[in-house]
């Protein structure tokens, strides 16, 4: 009896296991050839997608938002330091080149060499060499600081501060940190910064900010063929959107009647199991910033 | 991001979520014996701490705990914390897994009947000789399945570490997922964890055997 019910139960694991390996292995198999076509998508630019992709951005957006860098509240110095240095990479093309990299947020930098006042900023090289400047940023969060293809820390934020130390000759650690305990770790000091994708509105009097380096746009990503094609059409739909993002903040305040529409507004972990959700129909669409949802629908490889 | 990268980047987690499990492994498990003899302990004052700390410990999530290891020498006396993420870990996953195991062992210790203590009175044994050669034995056969529970538990538990950004396995894999867009590494995650889990149940499963030496 016990032998016949541990076969049944083999023969039925048998299955589910080489679906599971069915799965992964064309997944990592599709994996090479699905970059490099997504490159190329994406460097056309977000209009592309939103003109032939499977998933689209909605015209109208639910506000725009501004990426700073963000640093204990009176750390004006080094605040002030670090900005300046931004500017610096700015005028010798750094951050122009580091955008080049990163096609979903090249259209989005907003520091401009001709608003630039050269005379007040930081020399090359004019840092404490004996400094170690710790980055505090979060490894969810691709473009801005993510696990790269060869599984390498990296993302815009990421090569942009390691750019900034270089230039004012400062050592440079990564600190990756959960997105929940951020304060605590900066409070803490085990990083000197949050920069990360992060967002100064509502924020502003939580942190000394630093220069603001890129805008963002927060969206609403939906199916192709969806028949919802304005935000009047989300009412009654189900919306996902990830824990602790300006998304998420948006929808709870300055976007809370739009929100107060929808049947459910769904509050997940990541933005990968909403995507997921949303390619099996179990959400109508995801709440979600430009950046973030280009390179979702963009990287796609599963 | 090719399979092989993402296995090699994964089995690295791997190593880390390791290095966790035989750390806590280390220290909880003789730290649990001492709790459990402090909580059998006849100054009421003595067992009514221990039985406070166990209630702690068994009642608040331990990722709560972790949070409070790692950052509570910061906010009750303003230490420095650089460089004691990995310890704080060690030390939270074992005080709270030492709490579990010390219940598992008060457990064991209750089924031995008095009459055994007697008559090792009887003949002769000294308290400590009682313990080492006559108690602990049985104890440790009664115990094992319990604890085969609770160190299955801490294997998949090994992915809380994720709270202090220290890159074990499950993180790596929910990095993975959020850069690929992919699920492909929770797939993975869900081997390792099975086959990690596996070798640990047929390895307790031979300690048991080995045990049984009346039948």
């Amino acid at each position: 009896m016990k032998k016949k019910l541990a076969l049944i139960m083999a023969m039925m694991l048998i299955p589910a296991s080489l679906m599971g390996c069915g799965q992964g292995s064309a997944a990592g198999a599709a994996a090479e050839p699905a970059s490099a076509e997504s490159t190329v998508a994406a460097d056309a630019g977000a209009e592309t997608t939103e003109g032939g992709g499977a998933y689209v951005f909605l015209d109208e957006d639910l506000g725009v938002e501004s990426y700073a860098i963000g640093f204990r509240v009176g750390d004006e110095e080094l605040a002030e330091t670090v900005s300046g240095a931004v500017q610096a990479l700015v005028l010798n093309g750094t951050y122009d080149a580091i955008g080049e990299k990163y096609p979903e947020i090249k259209d989005y930098l907003c520091l401009k060499a001709d608003d630039i006042d050269a005379s007040t900023l930081p020399a090359e090289g004019s840092g404490d060499p004996s400094f170690t400047f710790k980055h505090g940023f979060d490894l969810d969060y691709p473009p801005y600081s993510y696990r790269q293809d060869d599984a390498t820390v990296g993302g815009f934020d990421v090569e942009l501060c390691q750019a900034v130390c270089d230039y004012l000759g400062w050592g440079y650690e990564p600190v990756p940190f959960n997105w929940d305990a951020k304060d605590m770790e900066l409070n803490a000091g085990s990083c000197d910064c949050i920069w990360s994708g992060f967002t100064k509105e509502g924020r502003e009097d939580d942190y000394t900010w630093g220069i603001t380096y890129s805008n963002n746009t927060q969206g609403i990503l939906v199916p192709a063929d969806s028949d919802i094609k304005t935000l009047a059409d989300l009412s009654g739909k189900i919306v996902g959107v990830q824990t602790a993002t300006s998304a998420y903040d948006m929808l709870e305040d300055s976007q809370k009647e739009l929100a107060d529409t929808f049947a459910e507004l769904r509050v997940y972990e990541t933005y990968t199991i909403a995507y997921n959700d949303l390619k099996a129909g179990a959400i109508d669409a995801i709440a979600i910033d430009m950046t973030a949802g280009s390179f979702l629908i963009a990287d796609d490889k599963a | 991001m090719t399979l092989s990268t993402m296995l090699s980047a994964m089995g690295e987690g791997m190593l880390r979520s390791c290095a966790i499990f035989f750390l806590t492994i280390l220290f909880s498990m003789p730290l649990g014996m001492v709790i459990m003899f402090l909580r059998r302990s006849r100054l009421r004052l003595v067992s009514a701490i221990t039985k406070v700390y166990i209630a702690i410990m068994r009642g608040t999530p331990l990722m709560l705990q972790l949070l409070m290891w790692y950052f509570g020498p910061y906010y009750l006396f303003g230490m420095s914390i650089r460089g004691y993420r990995f310890p704080a870990i060690i030390i939270g996953f074992s005080m709270n897994y030492a709490a579990y195991f010390a219940e598992i062992y008060r457990g064991g210790m209750e089924t031995i009947p008095q009459g055994q203590y007697e008559a090792a009175e009887v003949l002769g044994y000294s308290k400590t000789q009682t313990f080492f050669k006559i108690i602990l034995p049985q104890v440790i056969k009664a115990i094992l399945p319990s604890v085969t529970n609770e160190i299955i538990t801490l294997v998949k538990d090994t992915s809380l570490a994720f709270t202090l950004a220290y890159n074990e396995m499950f993180s790596l894999a929910k990095q993975i997922a959020a850069s690929q867009t992919s699920f492909t590494p929770f797939i993975i995650a869900g081997v390792f964890y099975f086959i990690a889990n596996y070798a640990v149940a047929f390895i307790m499963e031979r300690i048991e055997k080995a045990l049984d030496y009346y039948k």
